[in-house]
């Protein structure tokens, strides 16, 4: 039993295992990679930004000691650059070289069939793994140990890329025309998907997926999450800010402060040396959590409740 | 095991989540690693599996609830309570036993169902009769009743419901039937009789048996409402509501009730979802000045490597244009409510849509929708331009003016109307021009075609100058005609 199959063997040894690792999450994510690993099974993350949809991946890269390998995806990536690409300088030298050398190859062939004979002996070698260069996908798939792969915000890519994923998540294996196809070498790897609802991942993608929603944590969550982030932070000014930034949530914002804007505030504040907040510098400090003018102005008429209200609570 | 699952997915799929047999594999697999122990877990795996969106989460914790709650209450725990009474033995009179259940349930989930037996055995006690003797019950559902086993009544219901296909139920009308023929299935017609003999027999414990067994069949009933209830809003709800939605489809649009609005543009926008996953796979990109390396290089190579024959990377863009212009005076303004909620819905793929509404003047209100939430910006539209008596030439003389330059050969007008023009000036001149003009000109009439070129309606003069013209009064006409467009256009 290794390492790994110890600290995947059980919801609750996941959760204190990323606690180690600094990263606070609810039983709902421990048991979707639980899962994932236990049923080899893809997850395709969603939720709002900020939520820490892509930490979770990395850390649990961290945590197994797999090598990440993260793909970002964007609108025009192709196969390409997601899956594998042929040197092309490589072949072009090549037929250069073997250009000078085809003399000597075909010496001593008699007729025209036997010099086609001796080509045909070279077999396909352009297109072989020699001139192939692995790109994220195929490069996990080849890592020797597993690994973890992070296919980061698939919704910002094309619909055809996501069906050139299929395969991938299914079988865990990709099919190159010229040479054939490539499976995982030994172990799998754990393959986390992260989507911010740009637009709909279709169906096929979701199905070959365990669907994982992390939501905005809730008051006592998020505390323990600025505490494993923040340790410094004085516990009053921590629960003060996280019932803040609570409060914020459910205004009517363009934007809501996710958990890396609570992170980033509690820091600023260490960093000011704060006590307690208060309505003057919670306004200056306000850019730190809401990043559109529009919001900023809209907050401004209420600070001042809102910070006697988590001041008071 | 395996069944309580499936049925669970089924009842899922009721509340429309959609699951495939793939995921009902991968559920079952789950389910394996991580057992039906833990309620919590079982929840947390299973919401991991099988709902795809937030919106299916939220609905997946309903029924889970549901689902699962009432398993506990009349599957395991019923058995639980069946051992107890078992050790206790079977009392002879209701009072003795009443009392003694409602100690023990105090705890139990089963509690509430305890506590209204007690309840009717204290109801007892007021009655002239008095406590006393009761004579024992005969009929098989009144014994059954007499001996307060739960467990076998809900076996009973649970096969009577099995006998009288109350899966099959679809709207809530029909409950109080499957009610009544539940209890006929577990017997009600014995009790019934037995019910009437006792209570004319002369002597006291049968009449006691008699009002005994009376409130007790009462009691039964509560429960199998309570059984048809909690199985109506498993496996009909959703059923009532497709019907519904069927219904909507073809119903005339101009008589979609207001309150059926939000349904009706829940339907739309299933719809027009429908139509875009379907069309934009086929939109093409188009982008110049990329080399397309690999494609170059292959063809080159039959020229010594030399690259002199280049490829480019293309794919097409072709955004179609859409005018669409909407009559929404009175008589057809539903009808263009339910057209511009289908064509913005449909943004994803007809990114390009303008849009003009008049009654007798023309005005463009595409900035509206820009601006505005769909819902919005359709009454917006409505409440400016629908008041006027109808007017097509005074219409199409605005469009020429405002708009007939921006209208080229990719350009689809979709004019949406009744042609009645109030025996006005039809303009027919104007309409040949955009006809000449535009790629494609769509009329679509609200009102049947028998209908088209009487009285006021000048649709023959029309029908001249259009590529198509068509009836169109529900949403599968509109489905139809967008979908259409869209293989048109592309």
């Amino acid at each position: 039993m290794t390492d790994i199959d110890k600290l995947a063997g059980s919801v609750d040894s996941l959760q204190a295992g990323f606690e180690t690792h600094r990263y606070i999450c609810s039983s709902q994510i421990a048991t979707a990679v639980y899962l994932a690993y236990q049923l080899r099974k893809p997850v395709l993350i969603e939720g709002p930004p900020g939520v820490g949809k892509t930490e979770l991946a990395k850390t649990t890269a961290e945590m197994f000691d797999l090598p990440l390998i993260r793909l970002q995806c964007y609108e025009g990536l192709d196969e390409a650059k997601a899956i594998y690409e042929w040197k092309y300088g490589k072949q072009l030298l090549y037929t250069q070289v073997l250009k000078e050398t085809l003399d000597e190859v075909l010496q001593g062939a008699k007729g025209f069939s036997e010099s086609v004979n001796r080509l045909h002996e070279f077999g396909d070698i352009f297109f072989s793994e020699e001139f192939m260069e692995p790109r994220p996908l195929l490069k996990a798939l080849k890592e020797e140990d597993g690994c973890v792969l992070l296919i980061d915000e698939v919704d910002k890519s094309d619909h055809e890329f996501e069906s050139l994923l299929l395969e991938i998540l299914s079988d865990f294996q990709v099919s190159i025309p010229e040479i054939g196809t490539v499976k995982a070498v030994a172990e799998p790897p754990m393959v986390f998907l992260t989507s911010n609802n740009t637009r709909e991942i279709s169906d096929a993608l979701k199905r070959r997926c365990l669907h994982l929603y992390i939501p905005f944590p809730d008051t006592e969550l998020e505390q323990r999450i600025i505490h494993a982030r923040v340790p410094e932070i004085p516990p009053e000014l921590r629960r003060q800010l996280v019932t803040f930034i609570q409060e914020l949530r459910d205004l009517d914002l363009k934007k809501v402060p996710a958990i890396s804007e609570t992170i980033d505030w509690a820091r600023t504040l260490l960093l000011l040396h704060t006590e307690s907040l208060d309505a003057d510098l919670v306004r200056d400090t306000l850019n730190v959590i809401l990043k559109f003018q529009e919001d900023i102005d809209n907050v401004d008429a209420e600070i001042t409740t809102l910070t006697s209200k988590a001041i008071k609570n | 095991m395996d069944r309580t699952l499936t049925s669970f997915i089924a009842a899922l799929r009721n509340a429309d989540v959609r699951i495939s047999p793939a995921e009902t594999l991968d559920a079952m697999s789950a389910v394996e690693l991580c057992g039906y122990r833990n309620r919590e877990f079982l929840k947390e795996t299973l919401a991991l599996v099988l709902p795809k969106t937030p919106d299916e989460k939220h609905t997946f914790d309903e029924t889970f609830e549901q689902f699962f709650a009432f398993e506990d209450v009349n599957g395991e725990d019923a058995f639980v309570e069946l051992d107890g009474e078992a050790t206790e033995g079977e009392g002879g009179s209701g009072e003795g036993q009443g009392g003694g259940e409602g100690e023990r349930s105090g705890g139990g989930k089963g509690g509430q169902k305890k506590a209204k037996f007690s309840a009717f055995d204290e109801a007892e006690e007021d009655e002239d009769l008095g406590p006393g003797e009761m004579a024992k019950a005969q009929s098989a559902l009144g014994k059954l009743l007499m001996q307060d086993s739960r467990v076998e009544l809900t076996v009973g219901m649970a096969s009577a419901a099995k006998e009288v296909n109350l899966e099959e139920i679809q709207v809530f009308t029909q409950k109080g039937l499957y009610t009544r023929k539940i209890m006929e299935a577990m017997g009600l017609a014995d009790l019934q009789h037995e019910i009437s003999v006792v209570r004319q027999s002369p002597s006291i414990p049968d009449k006691r048996l008699g009002q005994e067994l009376k409130k007790r069949r009462e009691w039964l009933r509560e429960q199998v409402r309570d059984y048809v209830e909690k199985q109506f809003l498993l496996h009909a709800d959703a059923t009532g509501k497709k019907l519904r939605e069927e219904l909507l489809r073809k119903v005339k649009l101009s008589n979609v009730e207001h309150r059926n609005f939000r349904l009706v543009q829940e339907v739309v926008f299933r719809m027009a979802k429908r139509l875009v996953a379907l069309h934009s796979r086929r939109r093409k990109v188009f982008k110049r000045g990329q080399l397309h390396v690999s494609r170059t290089l292959r063809h080159n190579m039959s020229y010594d490597g030399s690259i002199f024959d280049l490829h480019w990377k293309s794919v097409k863009i072709d955004r179609p244009k859409v005018f669409a212009i909407c009559d929404v005076s009175g008589s057809v303004a539903n009808y263009a409510r339910f057209m511009l909620m289908f064509l913005y819905s449909l943004e994803e793929v007809m990114p390009k849509v303008r849009s003009f509404a008049f009654s007798s003047d023309l005005a463009e209100v595409t900035d509206l929708f820009e601006r505005n939430k769909l819902e919005d910006a359709i009454a917006k539209t409505l409440r400016d331009y629908s008041g006027g008596s109808t007017d097509y030439g005074q219409a199409f003389e605005d469009f020429r003016n405002k708009c007939l330059d921006d209208v080229d050969n990719r350009t689809t007008i979709i004019i949406l109307g009744d042609a009645r023009n109030n025996y006005g000036d039809p303009r027919t001149e104007i309409l040949k021009e955009m006809y000449d003009r535009s790629k494609r000109v769509i009329w679509l009439n609200p009102e049947s075609r028998n209908t088209w070129n009487v009285g006021d309606a000048e649709m023959r003069k029309y029908s001249a100058y259009v590529h198509q013209a068509d009836e169109c009064n529900s949403l599968t006409h509109l489905e139809r005609i967008v979908g259409n467009l869209l293989r048109t256009i592309q």
